[in-house]
């Protein structure tokens, strides 16, 4: 926001109409959350009060613990992946031919198909009986059934994962690095610079505004996964693909286990708020 | 560093209906500043990009010192460029960007630094070492440019575009005089692209002037000033440019026109002469502009129309009481005979 | 030499790998069952559109794309609705605590649908909107809103403040000047919104299945429950997924224009 702008506190009327909806949907919520997170709710007329002690019990559950390791261990790799898979697409993508719109345009459909569906294209594209790539790995000579072995249904989920977003950070890195002037290509062809140099110094430091909008959003989304694995793996074999979004609803929806379910909901909400901030205020040091 | 020849050097752009650059024949000496002037659209970037090797050229020879280098890509050629706006490596440190160029060419490391002390201290830099761009103003970003554009102690030849043009205006005359100073220093050859004349003839040793895709007249910048080959180079040279009139207009003979600058005649005062004479016009006052006072004397610039068109004098104004609408008489001293547009003689009035 | 980099194989391998789901997708919504776990085969051994047919004919199938094209379109209506005079206010004026509510809406962005599942699910039980389009769509919002203030701001905050002031020097009501020149100058900005809030709505799974109940079932939960009803009834189920892609197809075509511009956001750098 530019800071040359006129003080006026009637601005908020036009705030009032998105402060109200947002409050209707995240504020009354949330509240209800962190209310039921400190009660013991056997029924809709009998709970007590019971303090930090679904939080201390949620922090203990080794069942969260192992959701948690895997969502990170989850995040991490789809960032490694798609984040320089992602740059070297868009790197790909010619700035100016007849074929560019085209191409942007198929770059964006995966971002556009429902999440379940992604889910359903997967698994008939992944299965080791009817799918492509299922009977493809096989004929291999590769034994792959993802609905067995966990580190296939892993493997599996993190393909589709860098199917379903790596468009994402291809079309922010285009979008950028179109925006850089060609005099800096010519500057460094002169420099006699190679073409690591070129990515290293030229188009590295200009990516990195897109760059740390992409990280962010990929980071808090896939944080939240839950519904491409439920329809791919159903958080199986056994757990071995149990995100923390899916946990909860199990223990929210299936079990009406309220009380825990919202401390874990907290927790789980202040993570990716304290995620998100690490990674911020770490570019931005290294900034200075 | 290199002599430049460009012998009868062409480009058409693929599909183009004209060429851009149509036969262009320039030497250039071995530590020459030289400046390529013209308005836009005249080709100089073309010219740019064919020498930096952005561009090939589609006819004739560009060679550095004897060497064909037409068909060499830009790192081959051992050229260095200054663009319109600050282009540097914004994840490096000042000291960084100015050995980028040599490490890239695999230098030694005493070699490096000791090409960076030099160039710091000609450019005085030295403070700003460790500063990432981001932190320096246009006018240091600049300098920082330039420097990394002569730290090649190889350097053949460095081509500057509008270098002063992204440069806040109070600071614009010290880049200027810094980049005049260090090519005296260096001896590196300098080719210099603009559109303001002043740039040009206050920068170079030689200056082309460029229109249309074609070089009309290259010259030292007084030569072009005193004695423009073209009409157009009257013109777009000097501020106000030449006045042009009829050849009869002076009395002159055996040319279509007439050019000369507003120095080269002076005010006579209010005289109703009774027989044209050779060199002698006379019109009225349009406009005034005083610029000051020598020896008491005022003197300025003065705009009339005379039967033949509009001209401006530049010289002292005669009498402080001139006001518009006033008719005065002109002696022309000197000027030149243009048929066709291209110089033909140079005429002396006694 | 440059024509074949490095990056332009990844490019032409990353699109291999984008289509191959895809074309799988569409041809076994193209072949009978028996085909589909019978002999494999690359291409469908006979084209039948009897999948597609079942869809068609089926009430089910079809109620649920008309439910979940109603919330879609309550909830990116709404959006704007709410958005655009955020944004116009954000992108125009300093106001008390203006920061912290930009932040703080931002921070909505960040919470996992699955935190509300539970509240959301009560609040619209108890107000009575549970099992009805409009509760999914508000549930939306939460997401939505957000984004649709932040890409608007950016946008709004580009046009010159200068319009303003001449519309209120020649004497324009500021209505006038709201809706007959300052939204037609931003309708870029507007159909970018739209496609982002589209984008989200339309491809949302857990709110919607959780806020939906018998009458309202959007098509995506029709679709996660026809098969586990029906068993292995791959062949239409793959038929609703290439239905399902062909809205996103639509939308990112009329938009294609806009969508790198939409990316960039005008807050790249």
């Amino acid at each position: 926001m530019s800071s040359f702008k006129p003080q006026n506190n009637r601005a908020w009327i036009g705030v009032l109409p998105v402060l109200l909806v947002v409050a209707f949907s995240a504020v009354v919520p949330l509240m209800t959350v962190v209310n039921y997170s400190v009660q013991d709710i056997l029924d809709f007329n009998t709970r007590f009060f019971v303090g930090f002690e679904w939080y201390q019990e949620t922090l203990n559950d080794q069942r969260f613990i192992d959701a948690f390791v895997r969502q990170v261990g989850f995040s991490l790799t789809i960032l490694v992946v798609e984040l320089p898979l992602g740059i070297a697409v868009a790197k790909g993508i010619p700035k100016e031919s007849r074929f560019t719109p085209i191409i942007l345009i198929l770059l964006a459909l995966p971002l556009l198909i429902p999440w379940n569906v992604v889910g359903t294209i997967w698994q008939i594209f992944a299965r080791p009986d009817i799918g492509l790539l299922g009977v493809a790995i096989n004929a291999l000579g590769i034994s792959y059934n993802y609905t067995v072995e966990p580190l296939h249904a892993w493997l599996t989920l993190v393909a589709m994962d860098v199917w379903h977003w790596t468009s994402l950070i291809a079309l922010l890195s285009f979008a950028g690095l179109t925006a850089i002037p060609k005099p800096f290509y010519q500057a460094a062809e002169l420099d006699c610079a190679n073409r690591w140099q070129v990515f290293r110094h030229v188009e590295l430091p200009r990516l990195r505004g897109v760059l740390i909008i992409g990280v962010l959003l990929r980071l808090m989304d896939s944080f939240m996964i839950y519904t491409e694995p439920f329809v791919l793996t159903g958080g199986g074999p056994g757990n071995s693909t149990t995100m923390l979004s899916q946990h909860l609803a199990t223990m929210a929806v299936g079990q009406f286990d309220l009380g825990p379910a919202a401390a874990f909901s907290v927790i789980y909400f202040l993570f990716i708020l304290l995620f998100c901030w690490l990674f911020y205020t770490s570019v931005v040091r290294t900034d200075d | 560093m290199a002599g430049i020849s460009l012998d009868n050097l062409s480009f058409k752009y693929p599909g183009a209906q004209d060429a851009t650059l149509s036969k262009l024949n320039l030497n250039i000496a071995d530590g020459e500043a030289h400046a390529l002037l013209g308005a836009s659209g005249a080709g100089k970037t073309t010219l740019l990009n064919i020498l930096s090797g952005l561009l090939r050229p589609t006819g004739g020879v560009l060679r550095f010192d004897d060497l064909d280098v037409s068909n060499q890509q830009g790192r081959e050629r051992n050229v260095a460029q200054v663009f319109q706006f600050p282009v540097l490596y914004e994840s490096l440190t000042v000291a960084e960007n100015l050995a980028f160029p040599l490490k890239t060419k695999k230098l030694q490391s005493n070699v490096i630094s000791q090409r960076l002390d030099y160039i710091c201290s000609e450019l005085e830099l030295d403070e700003l070492r460790s500063v990432k761009p981001a932190k320096l103003s246009l006018f240091q970003k600049q300098l920082v440019a330039v420097g990394k554009a002569l730290v090649r102690p190889d350097v053949s030849l460095v081509l500057l575009d509008e270098p002063l043009t992204a440069v806040e205006p109070r600071v614009k005359w010290r880049l200027r005089q810094t980049l005049r100073r260090v090519q005296a220093d260096l001896k590196v050859t300098m080719i210099y692209v603009t559109h303001d004349q002043t740039e040009a003839l206050t920068f170079a040793d030689r200056v082309s002037v460029l229109t249309a895709g074609g070089i009309l007249q290259t010259g030292t910048p007084e030569e072009v000033y005193a004695s423009p080959e073209h009409e157009f180079v009257g013109h777009f040279v000097g501020s106000p440019g030449m006045n042009f009139l009829p050849a009869n207009a002076l009395g002159v003979a055996d040319v279509e026109r007439v050019g000369f600058r507003p120095e080269w005649a002076t005010l006579t005062g209010n005289q109703s002469s009774s027989t044209p004479k050779r060199g002698h016009l006379h019109g009225s006052v349009l406009r005034i502009r005083v610029q000051g006072a020598k020896a008491g004397r005022p003197f300025g610039l003065v705009t009339m129309a005379t039967s033949q068109g509009e001209i401006a004098i530049r010289g002292y104004i005669p009498d402080t009481s001139i006001t518009a609408g006033d008719s005065l008489g002109v002696c022309v001293h000197r000027c030149i005979g243009y048929t066709n547009e291209l110089k033909v003689s140079d005429v002396e009035f006694l | 030499m440059r024509k074949f980099s490095i990056s332009r194989l990844v490019l032409i391998g990353y699109g291999i790998y984008l289509l191959l789901p895809l074309y799988w997708l569409l041809s076994m919504a193209l072949r009978t069952n028996a085909d589909i776990v019978g002999d494999f085969s690359l291409l469908p051994p006979a084209v039948t559109f009897a999948n597609f047919a079942e869809i068609f004919s089926n009430p089910v199938w079809y109620k649920g794309f008309v439910n979940s094209l109603s919330y879609v379109a309550i909830n990116t209506t709404l959006s704007l609705a709410v958005a655009i005079p955020a944004a116009y206010s954000f992108s125009r004026y300093r106001f008390l605590g203006d920061k912290q509510l930009f932040f703080w809406l931002l921070t909505n962005r960040m919470a996992p649908p699955a935190v509300f599942l539970l509240p959301f699910f009560q609040l619209y039980s108890a107000v009575g909107l549970f099992d009805t389009p409009l509760a999914v769509a508000l549930a939306h919002c939460l997401f939505t809103v957000p984004l649709s203030v932040w890409i608007l701001e950016g946008f709004f905050s580009g046009v010159p403040t200068e319009l303003d002031e001449m519309a209120k020097i020649d004497g324009h009501s500021f209505g006038y000047f709201f809706f007959r020149i300052f939204l037609p100058i931003n309708r870029g900005a507007i159909g970018v919104t739209l496609f982002f809030c589209f984008m989200f709505s339309w491809v949302e799974l857990l709110l919607a299945r959780t806020l939906s109940g018998a009458s309202s079932k959007p098509i995506v939960v029709v679709m996660t429950r026809t098969v586990s009803a029906s068993g292995l009834d791959w062949g239409v189920l793959a038929a609703a997924g290439v239905l399902t892609v062909l809205p996103g197809a639509l939308v990112v075509w009329f938009v294609r224009k806009d969508l790198v511009k939409g990316f960039a956001l005008g807050r790249v750098s």
